[in-house]
């Protein structure tokens, strides 16, 4: 129990919220648009909470003196993508196989359900499997739920031991507030002390898996799980209804208006030279935004404020790859790759560019 | 919102009494409702439109009606219900539209009949009224003067500040005189400016011009905007508009993320996609729902007064269940004070409809608006432009000066926009180059590259002086399908604003050569807008949706129709509210000092309702 094993598990926190981002993104923007109006809003939400959570844990680990990382090769996410449950994140287009992907994500009690029909499918298109930090602190086998629970835990028992004061000793300067985190699930908390670190990780706990016996929480918005779950059986809760069983209108979901993106694709499969320059920029526009959220969380708050252009311009470069049909892959279209890949590859890692 | 368009919502009503019954949900009926409810009061607000803009589904609906329109103009996504027709721009050239425009010449703007008001397709501007507009009469001789003066409203306008959500930083607002309350400051930070802001200002500031005698110096300057930006202290931006409940079935309120802040949609007006931009609704969400009442599809035809004390006993609305249709069932509307909220044509309106306030004379007069010139030129380097919101700047040293003694003050709007709103850009600057110049391939992308990205467009507002001529009037002839009078306009622009719109065109001209902006302005080549002829030349003017002064405030019962808390002189239960208490309107956009005007009258309300 030592501040060094915290430092350790909240670089991984950060590491493990970041790397849910881009399947949701894939999930997103793969609906066509004006289709799927519901389930846009559903994924929209989830994804900016999940940027929300990111934000959290590295307030958490830079109030007690952290840094944390995730742009260069070793520290950004790579697909597919294991999560501490053996959760497999997987690069798909909005699908019955991502909602199922979506459900075990949170949801860590979740068994899936093995009869989406692209689930078989996909299994091809695993080559190799990228273990997730927070796996790789893991001293044995854990799930997000305990992952969080023993972080939480470990802050208690070294602020007892050293005292407050001492263990979060990191300049308040480093934190994340309202002012530059915007428009996602909420405002981040400053955290300063042990009271604010465990509202913090609360609310990560609370927002992602939530109280598996209450669908709401306490703003009384539907949780996640219970999110996906509406699409899954493609029906609303009503307040009245059973866990499991919604009951209200139809959530207008349609699988058939997506772009049918290939799986866990990489730019080496992209053959054809526009679609691969398509790729290059979106991962050039990945990988510095990576390198603006690295700055943001190093003593550079503002570096968020570039970070949005860049955001527009992933979004952009990923619309063009996913309305595109890819020869020879049997009717399934391009989609982004996440792959790390920065414009200057020569100095990698240290490209904060921040003019937009 | 949507369960306010049902029925029985509609019925139960007419045995009610509440404490206050607000005609109008646009910005003022929303301050006042949302004043009102968390002070504990009941309100009734009967809203003339229906409320589709106030659901976020329903609201992305507009959005996609916008994206359908082939003609981009402000009323493009808001298109009206049967039986409440509104004005519409295409309309002035035509003279045939809701108004009747008995001259002699056109009045050249809209607004919007639909919950929300005309805040739905407004572009932002939130600059306060000058000090000296308060006193024109009596530091110029001209025009009237405010019963009140800047300092009794001031308060207000940082209170309007707060709930419109006003992104400026006072540092660049204290000039001409305008001075805030020590320690103020706005509640978010200035919208950053824009590429084509920065180069015109290093370009401008500092030259000067002449206006008579008076020699002014010139500075690009950032204007209070009522769209998200960067939150200070703990202000927190109010985002999209989205108040479905869990377990309501239809979502779960998750669009509330959407607009905290401005994502430069450039689509400002009509629509702002993500709701950055402040609209009513927002105001009235955060009314408390359990004593406000809103009944969207109602529209209020005539006041009742009783014969003997002289107020008002009820309102007459109109209620209709299809907005296709004309079908309607009629109810009375009962509270103990009553406030008209309905939009300054449409107040004079429901008054002369109701055969009341004439006992001054001035109901319906003193209509006024800021007749604007377009300038639009080429900049020799690309600027950037149909990017951000449609302005950021502005040049605000033409508002004051001595110089008002001889003709109108200005304000000149920077665009952002090209010119998009002169000439219908970039859509005719493709017809242009295909079909009158020939080009193709390579060289049409490069020549839309070459002068696209140069386009610079100025909007010149000028101050217009309350005149009695200027007038709405109602005439039996002319009534809309539910056989409610459609205002009669009788509009003229006079000597003193039309040497300001002389002297405004002077001015961007000035600029333009100071920035090397070639000028390209040429109203025959460019959209339709009415012109008036002026010393020989022919000034083309458009409309700003800047209506005021229609039922004007004042001390002497026999020269207004309110008192300084928009109380009607002549039926003292009854309020209204809005730009059409104007005395004189300055040069600022009137949305900031009416929401300014509905708190202070709102204040005054829930004091009096308590006694």
């Amino acid at each position: 129990m030592t501040a060094a094993r915290l430092k350790e598990l909240l670089a991984a926190a950060v590491k493990l919220e970041l790397a849910t981002i881009p399947p949701y993104l894939c999930a997103l923007y793969s609906i066509r648009p004006g289709s799927n109006q519901q389930a846009t809003l559903v994924l929209r939400s989830v994804v900016v909470e999940e940027m929300l959570h990111m934000v959290l844990a590295a307030n958490v680990l830079n109030a007690i003196g952290g840094r944390p990382q995730v742009a260069g090769r070793e520290h950004a996410p790579h697909y597919p993508h294991e999560l501490p449950d053996g959760v497999i994140l997987d690069l798909l287009p909005f699908s019955p196989a991502a909602i199922e992907s979506f459900l075990q994500v949170e949801n860590p009690q979740y068994l899936p359900t093995l009869t989406a029909p692209d689930s078989a499918a996909l299994q091809v298109r695993r080559p190799e499997l990228h273990t997730s930090h927070a796996v790789a602190v893991s001293e044995r086998p854990t799930t997000i739920g305990a992952f969080y629970q023993e972080i939480t835990e470990t802050l208690k028992a070294v602020a007892a031991d050293i005292g407050e004061p001492a263990l979060f000793c990191g300049d308040p300067a480093r934190q994340i507030g309202a002012e530059f985190y915007y428009a996602g699930g909420g405002s981040p908390t400053r955290v300063t002390d042990l009271e604010s670190a465990c509202r913090a990780l609360d609310e990560v706990v609370d927002q992602g898996e939530g109280d598996i016996l209450s669908p709401y929480d306490a703003d009384g918005d539907l949780a996640h799980y219970f999110r996906f779950q509406q699409l899954k059986y493609n029906r609303s809760y009503l307040a009245a209804d059973e866990i499991g069983t919604p009951t209200g209108p139809a959530m207008g979901v349609d699988f058939k208006t997506v772009y049918p993106m290939l799986a866990n694709p990489r730019t080496a499969e992209y053959d054809d030279p526009d679609l691969k320059a398509a790729s290059v920029r979106a991962n050039h526009s990945w990988s510095q935004l990576l390198q603006q959220l690295d700055a943001a969380f190093d003593g550079r708050p503002d570096a968020l404020l570039p970070a949005v252009h860049t955001m527009f311009r992933l979004r952009d470069a990923m619309l063009v790859l996913l309305a595109n049909p890819l020869p020879d892959h049997h009717g399934r279209h391009a989609g982004p790759t996440f792959e790390w890949q920065p414009f200057t590859t020569a100095k990698a890692g240290t490209n904060h560019d921040l003019s937009p | 919102m949507s369960e306010h368009r049902s029925d029985e919502r509609a019925n139960g009503i007419d045995d009610a009494q509440h404490d206050v019954v607000v005609v109008g949900a646009g910005i003022a009926g929303s301050l006042v409702a949302k004043r009102l409810t968390q002070a504990g009061f009941s309100v009734l607000v009967l809203e003339a439109g229906p409320a589709t803009a106030a659901a976020f589904d329903d609201y992305s609906n507009h959005v996609q009606a916008f994206y359908a329109a082939t003609s981009k103009g402000p009323e493009s996504a808001w298109p009206p219900a049967a039986g409440v027709p509104q004005p519409d721009t295409a309309d002035i050239r035509t003279g045939d539209g809701y108004f009747v425009q008995a001259g002699p010449l056109p009045y050249g703007s809209t607004y919007t009949r639909l919950q929300g008001g005309s805040t739905l397709h407004w572009l932002g501007v939130s600059l306060r009224m000058l000090p000296e507009d308060f006193q024109l009469q009596s530091s110029y001789g001209v025009g009237r003067d405010w019963p009140l003066d800047y300092w009794a409203l001031e308060p207000f306008y940082g209170e309007a500040e707060h709930e419109i959500g006003v992104a400026a930083d006072v540092v660049d607002q204290t000039h001409l005189g305008l001075e805030f309350a020590p320690g103020y400051d706005y509640p978010m930070h200035r919208i950053p400016p824009s590429y084509s802001d920065r180069l015109l200002a290093a370009a401008v500031d500092g030259m000067t011009v002449n206006l008579g005698e008076d020699q002014l110096a010139l500075k690009v300057r950032n204007y209070p905007a009522a769209r998200n930006s960067m939150p200070r202290g703990d202000y927190r931006p109010v985002g999209a508009v989205d108040q479905r409940r869990a377990g309501q079935g239809d979502g779960h309120g998750l669009a509330r993320d959407l607009g905290q802040r401005c994502a430069g949609n450039t689509a400002c007006t009509p629509i702002c996609p993500i709701q950055a931009k402040y609209n009513a609704g927002k105001t009235l969400a955060q009314a408390d729902g359990r004593t406000l009442q809103v009944v969207a599809q109602a529209v209020a035809s005539k006041i009742q007064l009783d014969p003997v004390t002289g107020e008002v006993r009820g309102i007459e609305y109109q209620r209709y269940d299809d907005p296709a249709s004309a079908r309607h069932t009629v109810h009375v509307a009962r509270g103990r004070v009553y406030v008209l909220a309905a939009h300054a044509i449409e107040n004079a309106k429901l008054m002369l409809a109701s055969g009341l306030g004439s006992a001054s004379g001035m109901l319906g007069r003193n209509l006024m608006d800021h007749p604007s010139i377009y300038g639009w030129g080429l900049a020799s380097h690309p600027v950037g432009p149909y990017r951000g919101p449609l302005s950021t700047s502005g040049i605000d040293d033409l508002r004051g000066g001595p110089f008002r003694a001889r003709h109108a003050a200005l304000r000149v709007d920077v665009g952002n926009d090209g010119w998009r709103a002169p000439t219908g850009a970039p859509d005719s600057t493709v017809t242009d180059a295909v079909a009158n110049r020939g080009l193709f391939g390579t060289a049409l992308r490069e020549h839309l590259r070459s002068t696209l990205s140069r386009h610079v467009r100025f909007s010149l507002n000028v101050e217009q002086l309350p005149s009695r001529s200027n007038r709405v009037s109602i005439d039996p002839r002319y009534v809309d399908l539910l056989g409610n009078p459609r205002p009669v306009i009788n509009y003229d622009i006079d000597e003193y604003t039309l040497a300001g719109m002389a002297a405004a065109k002077r001015v961007y001209q000035e600029v333009f050569r100071r920035a090397g902006i070639k000028d390209c302005t040429d109203p025959e080549q460019g959209v339709w807008f009415p012109s008036v002829a002026y010393q020989g030349d022919t000034l083309h003017y458009h409309g700003m949706g800047h209506f005021a002064g229609t039922h004007v405030m004042g001390n002497d019962p026999a020269q207004s129709v309110v008192d300084t808390d928009q109380r009607c002189w002549e039926h003292r239960n009854l309020f209204l509210v809005g730009s059409g208490s104007f005395p004189t309107m300055g040069t600022s956009n009137p949305t900031l000092t009416l929401a300014a005007l509905a708190l202070r009258t709102a204040r005054h309300l829930a004091k009096e309702l308590s006694t």
